[in-house]
């Protein structure tokens, strides 16, 4: 888990670009996808709606042929003195046999206009007599005929042809037949003596259109009221379509080609187009979904993109992986960096951006190095500085002291103890002053110890003890100045407090490469803390210089390294034993 | 940019068609399959049906053949292979075909070679003369005769008892009997004898071919109207039954059946086919009997005649072997095929052996319990034989003119030649 979370935080850049990538592929697929099936949609609703409004005028044409075939027929109907004659008036059996014989001659005339259609011709006069060119299609008596809606719309309006759709009465026999009717009148007198009627099934009528029609592309002839009377969908025959007589009179008003609008729940595309001369509305409805949807294949065209976009992810991938890893691994490096080790370089590689941050991180290593080891110099002498400065600082207590001393040597007579004593003054500070070399062999330490240790017995009485013992090798060996001499200093006033006197021993010798130097002395001895640390000195005007205890180990330490130092036991009562380790050096 | 929008549509109209998948091929092989055969016909009720039932009884003969059974109206069947058959193109047309026999001949004698003789492929005898006369041309026999339109006078015997006559006063009558027996129904009740079309003339048909007679001589050509006995009296009785007021006049089929089904007339005299019209109007059932066609006064003729009728030829096209194989082994000799085609859809054959079969025997309760169909068989073998020739409907339509001539008062004799010499004209 940890380690995941860890992945995820180390490659936190490439899923912020990945995913910014992807979410950025798809919507843009999306976008041109959609865009292209609108603009393609509205390519095909510009094409189609050209076409129709073609196709529409051919209709018309056609449909307008027909209708003025019918025209031609009705007026021969109309100004056919025999039919006339047949239509009205009573006539003996004999007569009608003889009628019958010559109306049907009279028909075969006037059926010519309407030849080249499916059309039968039949004629109703007021006195209840009927003839009929083709009865089959629409069976209907002479009785039903006279009470027949058809029949009363037609004489309410005589002047006018009318269409009118008849549907069989019972569902499994029959077809739907398409009546265009008008009244016989005569033009002066407008007395009606009948009715004629011209039949076509709708079947027929529908192949004024049928051809023009395709899956989703439908057409319907309507009547102002919203009936349809003849279609190529055959559910649609019969019913009343208020909707569409709605869409009629707003595209009229519109003055409108066509209009997209809902029909049964559909999104069509609806072109209506009025024929004044039939009174009635041809339409053409479009599904789109069926008509442009065919066309398009959405399916698989969302199926492509979503191909492409996952090609295009993969290839994204890979390529911000690549870019990513690189500055990545980077990142990892960067933080493994441990906060004090500047020496951790990175490895420079990958690209041109991730190469460029590696140098730079590099070389702020470098200069920070630089920078460091120049801070440690300059501490160091800046310490080594102090240090020496307190070096050369005689305490003047001691040096009044010591001439005190001298002094009271002189008065009380002791001339040559007094000599000596200046001696060995004089020498302690030829050595510390006058000496200017930092380090001084242990032979001249030796002696300095000596004029010191001289001094102080002549001071404070000779109850301490000082024995040397030197390892004849080590009298050469360079030893920093004063280093020594605090120690004994310490045993001197501390050491012996309770005791009153004692030995203090001083040890060189070499082990190895090292220089040891051990001060023993058997005095009170002391508590000695846990870090090893030297106790203050708190008679201050009794130190000879300005270094103390303290700053021996520090000094020894400065110089020579972590390795070397000052390391003290003591048991109280029993004694001290401080022990200073050097390297040996030797001029 | 408007070339970079249609390429883009371009393109994926083709990617939408590359996934679209494999158009359906799903096209009919006309006769080229070896195993399938195409029959038109007309009239689903009659005709539709009786192949269905043929196909049917075949099946167990020969299962793997495949027919196919297409609807068309007889004037496109006549229109198709006229087109067909005068382009001198056999695609597109069936393997069988039925043709009217009154049309028959002038198909056969106009494209002898496009038919295929079937003489010998089945038994000439078993089948009713006059028929087998309409389907042969030159000694050979094309046609697989069908159905026939045996003809039989329907009466009321209601309107008959009113006036005091049984059937058994119109067995065997002619027509001078039939007005005399007219006139007193019409006496008695008031209604006329028969109706009919003035601008068709199938009743005159029925009266001549019962003497024997056509339109045309025996060679199937030349006009025979002016000189023709049969005509003559069948003219003079037309006359006769329109001046006694025996005759209602009716305009087209609705009419027609409007008028009998309504008790207009007494009497139907027409093809058995109508059988079922009358019998549409329930309520007169029990009130008809079929008595034997009257035949002409003064010369010979026989109490039967026929009024249409079709028979099934056989296309000289590949296929041939299997459609007369079919013809013969269900129209052609299968008995049980027509008891059913009786019973199921009411056609009455021409094959005498199919007539002993007990569904042309039983009584029809409609009828009074009068077998009709056993009268009808027993009737069409005695139909004289006639050659129907090629032009019976374009002479018709000249005595249909010569008709209502003669009925507004023309000589008679001067109609008829009148109409011969323009009948001479037409058909030479």
């Amino acid at each position: 888990m940890r380690i995941l979370t860890n992945r995820i935080r180390h490659n936190s850049l490439f899923f912020k670009m990945f995913l910014i990538t992807i979410l950025i592929i798809v919507t843009i697929s999306s976008l041109i996808t959609w865009t292209t099936f609108r603009m393609s949609e509205k390519f095909f609703i510009d094409r189609f709606s050209f076409n129709n409004s073609k196709m529409i005028d051919q209709i018309k044409e056609s449909v307008g042929t027909f209708q003025y075939s019918i025209v031609i027929a009705s007026n021969n109907l109309l100004n056919n003195s025999t039919i006339k004659s047949f239509l009205t008036g009573k006539h003996s059996n004999v007569q009608l046999g003889s009628y019958y014989y010559q109306v049907k001659k009279q028909m075969n005339n006037i059926k010519t206009s309407v030849e080249a259609y499916d059309v039968g011709i039949m004629v109703y006069g007021i006195n209840g007599i009927s003839f009929a060119t083709e009865r089959s299609s629409w069976a209907v008596s002479d009785e039903e005929l006279q009470n027949h809606s058809i029949t009363k719309k037609t004489l309410k309006q005589p002047n006018k042809l009318l269409f009118h759709l008849e549907q069989p009465r019972n569902q499994t026999k029959g077809e739907n037949v398409i009546i265009a009717t008008k009244a016989f009148m005569e033009p002066t007198s407008k007395y009606i003596y009948g009715t004629m009627y011209f039949t076509i099934r709708e079947k027929e009528f529908r192949k004024f259109y049928s051809s023009y029609t395709s899956l989703g592309n439908d057409v319907l002839v309507m009547d102002p009221s919203g009936t349809v009377l003849s279609s190529n969908r055959d559910e649609y025959i019969g019913n009343k379509e208020e909707e569409l007589k709605d869409y009629a009179i707003q595209l009229e008003e519109q003055q409108k080609d066509y209009m997209d609008a809902d029909f049964k729940g559909k999104d069509h595309l609806i072109m209506i187009e009025y024929l004044p001369t039939f009174d009635l509305y041809l339409v053409n409805l479009i599904d789109k979904k069926a008509a442009f949807g065919n066309i398009i294949d959405k399916k698989s065209i969302v199926l492509i993109c979503i191909l492409f976009i996952f090609l295009a992810i993969i290839i994204v991938f890979f390529a911000s992986r690549k870019v990513t890893n690189s500055l990545s691994n980077l990142v990892k490096q960067i933080e493994n960096t441990p906060k004090n080790d500047f020496d951790h370089y990175i490895s420079v590689k990958g690209t041109y951006e991730t190469r460029q941050i590696g140098q730079a991180f590099n070389s702020m290593l470098d200069e920070l190095h630089e920078y460091v080891d120049e801070l440690v110099l300059i501490q160091n002498q800046k310490r080594n500085a102090e240090l020496a400065a307190l070096q050369q600082q005689i305490n003047p207590h001691f040096l009044y002291n010591t001439l005190t001393s001298i002094k009271f040597m002189v008065q009380q007579g002791g001339k040559e103890e007094a000599t000596d004593t200046i001696n060995a003054f004089i020498s302690l500070l030829q050595n510390t002053i006058g000496n200017i070399s930092e380090t001084i062999t242990v032979r001249q330490e030796i002696n300095n110890l000596k004029s010191y240790v001289l001094i102080n017995q002549k001071r404070y009485g000779e109850r301490i003890r000082v024995n040397y013992f030197i390892d004849p090798n080590c009298f050469n060996s360079q030893i920093p100045k004063l280093i020594l001499q605090p120690f004994i200093e310490n045993a001197f006033f501390h050491g012996f407090n309770k005791k009153s006197g004692g030995t203090i021993n001083v040890l060189i010798w070499e082990e190895e490469a090292t220089l040891v130097c051990e001060v023993l002395d058997n005095g009170d001895g002391m508590e000695v803390s846990v870090n090893n640390k030297l106790p203050d000195t708190k008679r201050k005007q009794e130190m000879f210089s300005g270094i103390g205890v303290r700053n021996v180990h520090e000094r020894i330490q400065l110089i020579y390294g972590e390795a070397y130092g000052v390391s003290i036991s003591s048991e109280i009562g029993k004694g001290t034993k401080v022990r200073i380790s050097l390297p040996v050096q030797k001029n | 940019m408007k070339k970079l929008l249609v390429l883009l549509m371009m393109s994926m109209l083709l990617l939408a068609a590359c996934s679209s998948g494999a158009s359906n091929s799903n096209e009919s092989e006309e006769g080229s399959d070896s195993n399938q055969i195409t029959i038109w016909a007309w009239d689903p009720k009659f005709n539709i049906k009786a192949i269905e039932l043929a196909k049917e009884a075949y099946a167990s003969v020969n299962p793997d053949l495949k027919i196919n059974v297409i609807e068309n109206g007889q004037r496109d069947i006549v229109q198709k292979l006229n087109t067909s058959l005068s382009s001198g193109t056999s695609k597109g047309l069936p393997n069988i075909v039925l043709i009217e026999d009154y049309r028959a001949k002038s198909f056969l004698e106009a494209y002898p070679d496009m038919f295929q003789p079937l003489t010998g492929s089945f038994k000439t005898e078993d089948f009713v003369p006059y028929k087998v006369e309409a389907t042969s041309v030159n000694g050979e026999n094309y046609g697989l005769p069908f159905d026939t339109g045996v003809t039989g006078l329907y009466v009321r015997t209601d309107y008959l008892a009113e006036a005091g006559f049984t059937i058994e006063d119109l067995q065997n009558i002619d027509w001078k009997e039939y007005i005399e027996i007219g006139k007193k129904v019409k006496e008695a009740t008031g209604k006329r004898l028969l109706t009919l079309d003035p601008n068709e003339l199938g009743f005159l048909r029925t009266m001549i071919q019962s003497a024997g007679k056509w339109y045309v001589k025996e060679d199937g050509t030349t006009p025979d109207l002016a000189n023709n006995e049969a005509v003559k009296r069948s003219f003079e009785i037309y006359k006769e039954l329109v001046d006694n007021d025996l005759m209602n006049f009716h305009s087209d089929w609705n009419q027609f059946l409007a008028t009998f089904n309504g008790g207009e007339v007494a009497t139907v005299s027409t093809g058995n086919w109508i059988t079922p019209s009358i019998k549409a109007e329930a309520s007169q059932s029990g009130k008809w009997a079929v008595v034997p066609h009257p035949s002409l006064p003064g010369m010979e003729s026989v109490n039967a005649s026929n009024l249409g009728g079709a028979s099934w030829y056989v296309l000289n096209v590949p296929g041939k072997e299997k459609a007369v194989d079919f013809l013969t082994k269900t129209f052609g000799s299968n008995v049980d095929l027509y008891q059913k085609l009786v019973t199921d859809i009411g056609v009455i054959g021409t094959y005498i052996p199919a007539t002993k079969g007990e569904a042309y025997k039983t009584g029809d309760e409609f009828f009074g319990g009068q077998a009709i169909i056993s009268d009808f068989s027993k009737w069409a073998e005695e139909i004289p034989q006639v050659n129907y020739g090629m032009h019976t409907y374009a002479i018709e339509d000249i005595l249909i003119v010569a008709m209502q001539n003669y009925l507004g008062g023309q000589d008679l004799d001067k109609v008829l030649k009148d109409a011969q010499q323009q009948a001479e004209m037409q058909i030479k």
